[in-house]
């Protein structure tokens, strides 16, 4: 069963991260890394495969619109809510509880929030 | 770069769909693979909210929640993974997914 794990940081934490200059955002993210090396260890553990992506500045976010077949794209994120999405996987994994186990897994599920949501499969 | 499409919609409507309303979208979902072609690099629909679950450690402890994080008129309902040169090309692009016309498409580039 594939889920898509949806990371989201505290919109707090983005507005910190973007008072940071160049270096210290760069010194900032590297202490973050071995934050994940117990994820990646679990995951080569129980043989599970994900794709992801960590996504940029929520702030620099489009939202497209079509309507009555005309476009219309606004700036910022689809919603402004207390947690934003900072990144997601997609796993393979055996069932809900193992999708779980990788979701307390992720560092961001620590300050911020992983919502789970199963794929369709057609 | 890489470009995520946030496919946001009332699911609702979704819900209340016919079988042949269904298809009928799906079929706008398929045409639009295929136009785009290489430009789509991966993507999926998701199941309904109802079905989401929430994760959260707090001072150790996992905190697992039914539903979305978030209670929005217009949830998450699939993404694109698109290759785009730049956010401009990801807006004409996301205009041409059949979501746009019926709820909205956010753009998140990947982070540099």
């Amino acid at each position: 069963m594939k889920y898509m794990l949806l990371l989201n940081n505290e919109s707090r934490d983005w507005d910190a991260w973007r008072a940071l200059s160049p270096e210290e955002a760069q010194a900032a993210r590297e202490e973050e890394i071995p934050k994940w090396d117990g994820l990646w260890a679990w995951m080569e553990q129980q043989g599970i495969k994900a794709d992801g992506l960590e996504l940029g500045d929520p702030a620099k976010a489009r939202v497209v619109r079509v309507q009555n077949g005309e476009t219309l794209v606004s700036d910022g994120p689809f919603a402004e809510t207390k947690e934003l999405l900072g990144g997601y996987f997609v796993a393979d994994c055996k069932d809900l509880d193992q999708a779980i186990e990788f979701a307390e897994r992720v560092p961001v599920a620590s300050k911020g929030s992983v919502e789970i949501r199963p794929l369709v499969t057609h | 770069m890489k470009v995520l499409a946030l496919i946001y919609g009332e699911e609702g409507r979704w819900d209340s769909a016919t079988e042949e309303q269904r298809n009928e979208m799906y079929a706008r979902y398929r045409a639009f693979g295929e136009e785009a072609g290489e430009k789509v690099l991966d993507g999926a629909e998701l199941a309904a909210t109802r079905s989401a679950t929430t994760v959260r450690v707090r001072d150790g402890e996992t905190q697992v929640t039914d539903g979305p994080f978030t209670e929005t008129k217009e949830s998450l309902g699939g993404f694109y993974l698109l290759d785009c040169s730049d956010l401009d090309e990801a807006a004409k692009l996301a205009a041409q997914i059949p979501g746009a016309a019926t709820g909205a498409v956010e753009l998140r580039a990947a982070a540099q």
